[in-house]
């Protein structure tokens, strides 16, 4: 039961990531390969506050959370200017070079070695380490990030996003301002993948680089287009068909040094077929053109 | 110091460049990225780890046969994988996902074979390097400048001077046109793709050769070998060549004021200054603002 519980909360966690980058590359159209590079801030933020300063990890969540979105600004204000697969190429540079820093920077980040020891939530003294617990924090956070993103694609705004992905000079030339609008997504994108970090690390308790590998961006990018682009269901079932499965290899009494390379044989192969075969994902309205 | 760290520069960037020459080569008739060349190069170094440490055989039949094997795999993934979507005519984003997932799929099997361990083609004892200019050099690291500085030649005497190289640079230029006047833009993506793999087999044999062979060993080399073609124009041989001995000598150069490890960090942060301000790489073609 422990264990059941432990992979729901790993897979609300992505499920926060999945539906994030749908909002950037599903309704948008924004090839983003570096979304875990915003994890990455909001998990190293929230953690290095609490350790340092002992501040509280909800407290550290929403400067992690608006730390990543700064951090997206800046990265987002002159990258957003490329198109298709150079924007691809530069967050996934992007990606490494945030992966770097938590690397090489020892004496902030302890570089390999890791962060360990790293508080968790608590509500009135009431201390929110594992369990049930977590589970519903987790699920509390999946539902307000659905609902931000909903009412975002659900409103003019998103209309907006959508024009900006199907038909981009057309949208400009109804006088909509098509780079405020895509760095605004890459800022909410940014904010709640910090969220998903934060809530990773405070979680897990111990953080290292090894969890924000810029391959980690490949594997959410395959939950959003397996669930389907531009599709929020999708996100959901996208993301935790990805997370679940990969633990059935672990029940068929597999060593871990054939499940991890199978896992990934498996997602590379599945990537590279429903890209022939089915571009827009599960639930997917929108085809990348 | 100085002189070492120009030569450890000179041949990391010679690598970088034969990367970056036959992801080039492939980049002309496609136009998109072909990640999974990274995983050719791999494959390039395991193929020739079986024949030359596996079986035995004597190096320079092992290390053609390797060369041979890795130019069949980049014409596989080419057969198998792109021509179906250049049926669907997808957009490049969808062929650079594909990309990306064969290069997992194909990483991950090396791995499963032949384990996560560094594996090495070297054998005897490691003899002491030649002394240049004040710099020590290995027979092994002549040898790949040497290599490279050929392979770079024949490479531009083929796309400058042969039919074939002319039907490439048709097929990149125009490829609607080059139809109209007869060629046939498969064959030419097919040598392209063989022709580029090879030299990416060469290039994982000659990294073997130099260091080590472990599984995720492409991922750095494609990313390295993107970055050295943007920065010399995509596209461009010469720039190709140029692009891999900048990267090689800023990379190496750095790490003289700045810790070893910052090494990507550097690479990547040259990679985005180039697509800001000058996409179109130095010797690059500049291209118009709609194709960036």
């Amino acid at each position: 039961m422990e264990y059941l519980i432990h992979i729901l909360i790993i897979t609300g966690i992505y499920i926060i990531l999945t539906l994030s980058l749908n909002l950037i590359v599903g309704f948008t159209g924004l090839a983003v390969l570096g979304h875990i590079a915003f994890a990455a801030i909001g998990a190293y933020t929230s953690s290095l506050l609490a350790l340092h300063f002992g501040l509280s990890p909800w407290i550290g969540v929403l400067v992690g959370a608006i730390l990543a979105s700064f951090i997206g600004i800046i990265i987002g204000f002159p990258s957003l200017r490329l198109k298709e697969d150079y924007l691809a190429l530069a967050t996934f540079g992007l990606g490494i070079i945030v992966y770097s820093i938590a690397k090489n920077w020892v004496s902030l980040t302890r570089g390999p070695m890791g962060l360990p020891g790293i508080p968790a939530f608590s509500v009135f003294g009431y201390e929110i380490s594992s369990g049930w617990s977590y589970l519903i924090l987790v699920s509390a956070f999946v539902f307000l990030t659905y609902l931000a993103i909903r009412n975002i694609t659900h409103s003019p705004f998103g209309r907006v996003l959508q024009g900006i992905r199907e038909d981009e000079i057309a949208t400009l030339a109804m006088g909509k301002d098509v780079n405020k609008y895509k760095l605004i997504v890459f800022i909410v994108g940014a904010f709640f993948a910090g969220i998903a970090g934060s809530l990773y690390a405070h979680y897990i308790t111990f953080i290292d680089p090894s969890s924000f590998t810029p391959m980690e961006s490949i594997a959410v990018l395959l939950m959003v287009v397996f669930g389907g682009m531009a599709s929020l269901k999708g996100s959901f079932i996208g993301a935790s068909i990805l997370v679940i499965f990969p633990e059935i290899l672990r029940f068929l009494g597999m060593p871990s040094s054939v499940a991890a390379p199978l896992r990934q044989m498996i997602y590379g192969l599945l990537l590279a077929i429903l890209m022939i075969l089915r571009p827009q994902g599960l639930l997917g309205r929108f085809r990348f053109k | 110091m100085t002189q070492q760290l120009i030569l450890n520069g000179t041949i990391a960037g010679c690598f970088y460049a034969l990367i970056a020459l036959g992801f080039t080569i492939i980049y002309r008739t496609i136009k998109f990225f072909h990640f999974a060349h990274g995983v050719v190069f791999a494959a390039g170094a395991y193929f020739a780890y079986t024949f030359f440490i596996l079986f035995g055989i004597n190096p320079l039949i092992s290390f053609l046969l390797s060369i041979a094997l890795a130019s069949l795999l980049g014409i596989a993934i080419d057969r198998f994988v792109y021509c179906p979507l250049r049926k669907n005519s997808a957009p490049n984003l969808v062929y650079l996902i594909t990309s990306f997932g064969i290069f997992i799929f194909l990483q991950n099997l090396l791995q499963l074979i032949f384990g996560a361990q560094i594996l090495t083609l070297r054998t005897g004892l490691i003899k002491e390097g030649h002394h240049f200019l004040g710099a020590v050099i290995t027979d092994i690291q002549i040898l790949i400048i040497v290599v490279s500085f050929i392979l770079f030649f024949l490479t531009w005497l083929f796309i400058k001077k042969l039919k074939l190289g002319k039907a490439v640079r048709a097929v990149s230029d125009d490829p609607i046109g080059a139809r109209v006047v007869g060629i046939n833009s498969e064959k030419v993506i097919l040598a392209a793709f063989a022709i580029g793999s090879a030299l990416a087999g060469v290039a994982g044999i000659l990294v073997s050769l130099e260091t080590n062979i472990e599984p995720t060993m492409g991922f750095n080399a494609i990313l390295k070998g993107i970055t050295a073609s943007i920065i010399g124009g995509i596209g461009s041989i010469p720039g190709a060549l140029f692009g891999g001995l900048f990267l090689g000598l800023a990379e190496n150069l750095g790490i003289w004021k700045i810790q070893a490890g910052w090494k990507d960090a550097i690479a990547f942060a040259i990679l985005i200054i180039f697509l800001l301000l000058r996409p179109s790489g130095i010797m690059g073609v500049k291209t118009k603002k709609e194709q960036i």
